[in-house]
C-alpha cells in the first residue's frame, strides 16, 4: 500500500457529506480533485482483498456534473469522444471517468478515481449560451452523494436492496438501473475495476447517511466492510492483493 | 406485485411511479377565459374506460404517458411523450400569443 499523505476533510471547501463518520471511523485521508478522499481505514483489514470480495467506498467529494436538454448530445459529442449510444449505458473515459447517458437528453460524467484533472471539471468551465442552445448544466456534485460497491458480492446486496436484476450475465459492464434502492431514488451503473465487478451509486445528498447505513447492513452477512480509494485504485490498475 | 412498462426504463414496481393526472390539451393562456382555464386546471374528464394519463418513474424523474382503462386497471400502453408533443408548448404558445 502506498504511503498516505497527510490530508484533512476540513482543508478543502468540498467535502462529503460523510466525511465526520469516515474521521470517526479512523480513516486516514488523501487529496483528490480539490477534496480529501478516504484512503483506507485503520484496522486489521487487507482493503484490496477485501474490496475485491465486498466493500463499500464514499466518493462524493469527486468531481461529476450533468447537463440535459434537447441539443446536449450535440453539444457533448464536440467534447467527449465515446458518448453513450443509448440511455441507460455507460461509457469510460479516457481520463478514466465515466459518461452515463441517462435518457436521450440527459448525461451525467462522473470523474476518475486520481487527483489527475478530470472531465468533469474541464466540462464546468466552458460557458454555455442556453439563448441559442438547449444545454443545461446540473449541479450533480451537490445533488448526489457517490458511493461505489466493489466485489464479487456486490451484485448479491444490490439483490437484496433493488429489484433490478444485477447478476453479471444480465447487468453487463456500463448497464444503468434508475431505480429504488433501499426504498430511497437511486442511479446505480456498473462501472467494474480491472476484473472486479462495481456499482458506481448516487443517490440524493440527504439521504446519504441512511443509505450509507442501509448498504453495510445488507453487506454484513457477505463480511462487506467500508473501505479507502487506495484499494479501488488498486483493483482498477489489476492489482488483487 | 404490479408492474408498470416505463417507455425508459423498462418495467418497475409500481411502487417506483406517480401518478400525474388526466392528459389534458392545454388552451391558450394568453386567449381563453377564466372558466376554460379553470376547467384545465382543476377539473377531470373521469371517463370509465382507456384514458391517457400522465405518468413518472420517480427514480428517473422521466415524464411519459400511459393509455388505461378505468373500468379494468388494465395499462393498454405505455409510450414516451414525445409521440404527442413534438416541441416546446410555451413556444407555440408565445408564437400565437
Amino acid at each position: 500500500m502506498p504511503k498516505i499523505e497527510n490530508v484533512a476533510p476540513t482543508n478543502f471547501s468540498r467535502r462529503s457529506q460523510l466525511y465526520r463518520r469516515h474521521v470517526a471511523a479512523g480513516a486516514a485521508f488523501t487529496k483528490a480533485s480539490a477534496s480529501a478522499v478516504v484512503a483506507a481505514y485503520s484496522g486489521e483489514h487487507n482493503e484490496v482483498h477485501c474490496a475485491a470480495m465486498l466493500g463499500l467506498a464514499d466518493l462524493s467529494s469527486l468531481p461529476r456534473i450533468g447537463f440535459k436538454g434537447s441539443d446536449t448530445t450535440h453539444w457533448l459529442e464536440k467534447r467527449i469522444p465515446r458518448l453513450p449510444s443509448r440511455p441507460n449505458l455507460s461509457k469510460s473515459q479516457d481520463d478514466g471517468g465515466t459518461v452515463a447517458r441517462l435518457s436521450a437528453t440527459e448525461y451525467l460524467v462522473l470523474g476518475n478515481l486520481t487527483d489527475a484533472p478530470s472531465l468533469p471539471a474541464a466540462l464546468q468551465d466552458v460557458s454555455i449560451d442556453s439563448s441559442t442552445q438547449r444545454v443545461y448544466p446540473l449541479p450533480r456534485s451537490d445533488s448526489h452523494a457517490w458511493f461505489a460497491l466493489t466485489g464479487t458480492y456486490a451484485p448479491s446486496v444490490l439483490a437484496k436492496l433493488c429489484g433490478v436484476d444485477m447478476r453479471a450475465r444480465k447487468f453487463a459492464n456500463g448497464n444503468i438501473a434508475q431505480s429504488s434502492l433501499a426504498h430511497i431514488n437511486a442511479i446505480i451503473l456498473r462501472r467494474d475495476l480491472g476484473t472486479t465487478t462495481c456499482f458506481y451509486i448516487l443517490s440524493d445528498t440527504s439521504f446519504a447517511e441512511y443509505l450509507w447505513d442501509a448498504m453495510l447492513d445488507a453487506m454484513a452477512e457477505f463480511d462487506g466492510i467500508p473501505v479507502g480509494i487506495l484499494a479501488l485504485r488498486a483493483l482498477e490498475n489489476g492489482i488483487s492483493e | 406485485m404490479k408492474l408498470l412498462n416505463c417507455p425508459l426504463n423498462g418495467p418497475r414496481n409500481i411502487a417506483e411511479f406517480s401518478y400525474g393526472g388526466e392528459l389534458h390539451t392545454m388552451p391558450n393562456p394568453t386567449m381563453c377565459d377564466s372558466r376554460e382555464w379553470a376547467e384545465y386546471v382543476f377539473f377531470d374528464r373521469n371517463e370509465a374506460g382507456v384514458v391517457t394519463e400522465w405518468w413518472m418513474h420517480n427514480a428517473s424523474a422521466y415524464w411519459f404517458l400511459a393509455e388505461r382503462n378505468t373500468i379494468t386497471d388494465e395499462v393498454v400502453r405505455t409510450f414516451p411523450a414525445s409521440e404527442m408533443f413534438t416541441e416546446r408548448v410555451d413556444s407555440i404558445n408565445a408564437d400565437k400569443a
